[in-house]
């Protein structure tokens, strides 16, 4: 089956010949091809290239068009480092006091940053592999924008001391982040939502919801008017605001090693698909493909029957440097699970 | 210094519980009040700043308080310091359980955790050395010779910047400055595997839990030397 089909057939509820599986490839897609990461960061053509040979080479279920989660940040004026050969990591926030918020605008994915090139990108993925693959691209969401704008300690505190000046900053990343989204759909691809720093093991539940649910259900209002369906990411700790997630409008969480995939389904698994959570560095990064097979057989057992489905995926985008065995291992897991998802503690 | 009445007692107990309620000016208020009330500044700090940040790290540790609300208690507890430091006697700030140089290895500026962990380190009694964000291998490895440091506290939030972690452990090698210093490491994708892997001293999955590691680290015989 196409990965496309096996997106459908799981939406219809109807047989398919195995769960779709979506190792979060980043950067490692440069390693495919062969190119430094700060050489795909900034290049349309490069971007695709690596993100389409990384698609042919593990031949997993989802493309997402991700270097790092300062794109939009930085198109709205936070520097951004980027190492010849390494994930790129925010050097300073946009503005350096609360004061300064009024002078923070929207960007305009036509023309800030890296984002005309990541558009770029994105539409000649869905060019040469979107009738096969779903095609996405990450949208870093308002709060965790907020955060690279402002400082994340600042955003912290402001939270408790000046709750009106964060609901200015995800205001203005909001904005930035429809209009990235648009630009996603107008190429083609689905907008996928990563907001790390709603995570609990960040901020309490009672933040996510002043200053999380309020900005993600309208991005993911938005999105579904233009058709399109949404995952959401939050990395860490995520047990205590799932049902506030599923607020948010999202048909797929995304849950990270941190969490447990067998209390999301009992939570929350009626009402969403379910995406996880291979831990990316102690099991995909560190481990062999022996410890990656019995990492996906433990999702699989876990949440393989969840109502609204499972994709088996790592619980973080993955590391750099992961090893290709390890990736083709992981996908290879799932194949040998097949269809129905099951499996007995006898098989493992 | 006077001998502590009953009322005494129950303004130190409410100078901790207005770090616990993030109430910077309460508790500078009260920090001036113990002053005035000629309590050995030394015990303020103890049983009212010291003790009400230990409480919100055990809120932290429950789920009850998250990043912002103990920034925030750190914030008071700080002020507070500001407030009764001035007033110990010479020579009293002999609380150090050790000193540790802590900082975001090079590559990374996520300094949240790292902040986090220096403020319940110096709670617990430690001094503490930071060395900031995006710091290269080396200028650990100097700034803890310089400042005698018995701990190099290692944190990172980015896989990418694993590598540098080992690099400061192979300086320290290279200087035979091990076992005398100490490296713990902590952060998002680090585990204890990945610290057994590298050489590291000690591994701390939380602020609390760095605590508890450092004061092992000072506990164990630093002299012995392992051939």
């Amino acid at each position: 089956m196409k990965p496309l089909d096996r997106f459908v057939a799981l939406s219809l509820g109807r047989p398919l010949d195995r769960l779709p599986c979506v190792p979060i490839v980043g950067n490692t897609a440069a390693r495919v091809l062969g190119v430094r990461t700060a050489e795909i960061r900034n290049s349309g053509g490069l971007l695709a290239r690596a993100h389409v040979a990384a698609y042919r080479r593990f031949g997993y279920d989802v493309v997402r068009v991700f270097t790092d989660l300062y794109v939009q940040a930085e198109a709205m004026g936070a520097k951004v480092r980027v190492p010849e050969d390494e994930t790129a990591y925010l050097h300073q926030p946009a503005i350096t006091s609360a004061d300064e918020v009024d002078r923070l605008v929207a960007a305009d994915p036509g023309k800030d940053g890296c984002l005309p090139a990541h558009r770029e990108a994105i539409v000649r993925v869905v060019d040469e592999v979107g009738d096969e693959v779903p095609v996405t691209a990450a949208v870093t969401g308002p709060f965790t924008t907020a955060s690279f704008l402002v400082g994340a300690e600042a955003l912290a505190r402001l939270t408790l001391r000046a709750p009106a000046v964060v609901r200015r900053l995800c205001e203005v990343s909001l904005e930035t982040a429809l209009r990235w989204a648009d630009a996603i759909v107008d190429a083609g691809a689905s907008p996928s939502l990563t907001d790390p720093m709603l995570s609990s093991t960040v901020v309490s539940p009672r933040q996510f919801f002043d200053f999380g649910l309020p900005h993600l259900k309208r991005l993911v209002s938005h999105i579904h008017g233009r058709g399109k369906s949404v995952t959401l990411h939050i990395c860490g700790k995520t047990k205590p605001v799932w049902s506030l997630m599923v607020g948010t409008g999202a048909d797929c969480l995304s849950i990270d090693n941190e969490a447990s995939l067998a209390e999301a389904k009992v939570a929350v698994g009626d009402r969403v698909r379910l995406m996880g959570n291979v831990p990316p560095v102690a099991v995909l990064f560190e481990g062999d493909a022996a410890s990656v097979r019995n990492a996906v057989r433990a999702c699989v057992r876990e949440a393989g029957d969840n109502p609204r489905g499972l994709v088996v995926a790592s619980g973080c985008s993955l590391p750099t440097e992961t090893p290709f065995a390890n990736i083709e291992a992981m996908v290879r897991a799932v194949d040998e699970i097949g269809w129905p998802p099951r499996v007995t503690e006898a098989s493992v | 210094m006077k001998d502590m009445s009953q009322e005494d007692v129950s303004l130190l107990s409410r100078l901790s519980d207005a770090v616990v309620a993030m109430d910077g000016a309460e508790t500078v208020r009260l920090s001036e009040d113990l002053l005035l009330q000629g309590i050995d500044p030394g015990r303020c700090i103890e049983a009212g700043l010291v003790d009400g940040m230990r409480r919100a790290g055990d809120l932290f540790e429950r789920e009850e308080y998250f990043i912002p609300e103990l920034l925030i208690c750190s914030d008071a507890m700080y002020a507070g310091l500001h407030v009764l430091q001035p007033h110990l006697p010479r020579g009293a700030v002999e609380r150090k359980k050790g000193i540790v140089v802590i900082g975001v290895v090079e590559g990374d500026t996520h300094d949240i955790g790292k902040n986090l962990v220096k403020i319940m380190l110096e709670t617990a009694g430690f001094e503490v050395v930071d060395v900031g964000r995006d710091v290269a291998p080396a200028v650990f490895v100097e700034r803890a010779e310089s400042v005698g440091a018995h701990i190099i506290g290692l944190s990172t939030l980015m896989t990418t910047t694993m590598g540098a972690m080992s690099e400061v452990i192979r300086l320290l090698d290279e200087r035979r400055a091990r076992p005398r210093i100490k490296v713990m490491v902590g952060g998002g994708p680090v585990s204890q595997q990945f610290a057994t892997r590298i050489g590291a001293d000690g591994y701390a999955a939380n602020a609390s839990g760095a605590v508890a590691v450092a004061t092992r680290l000072r506990q164990s015989p630093s002299e012995l030397r392992v051939p």
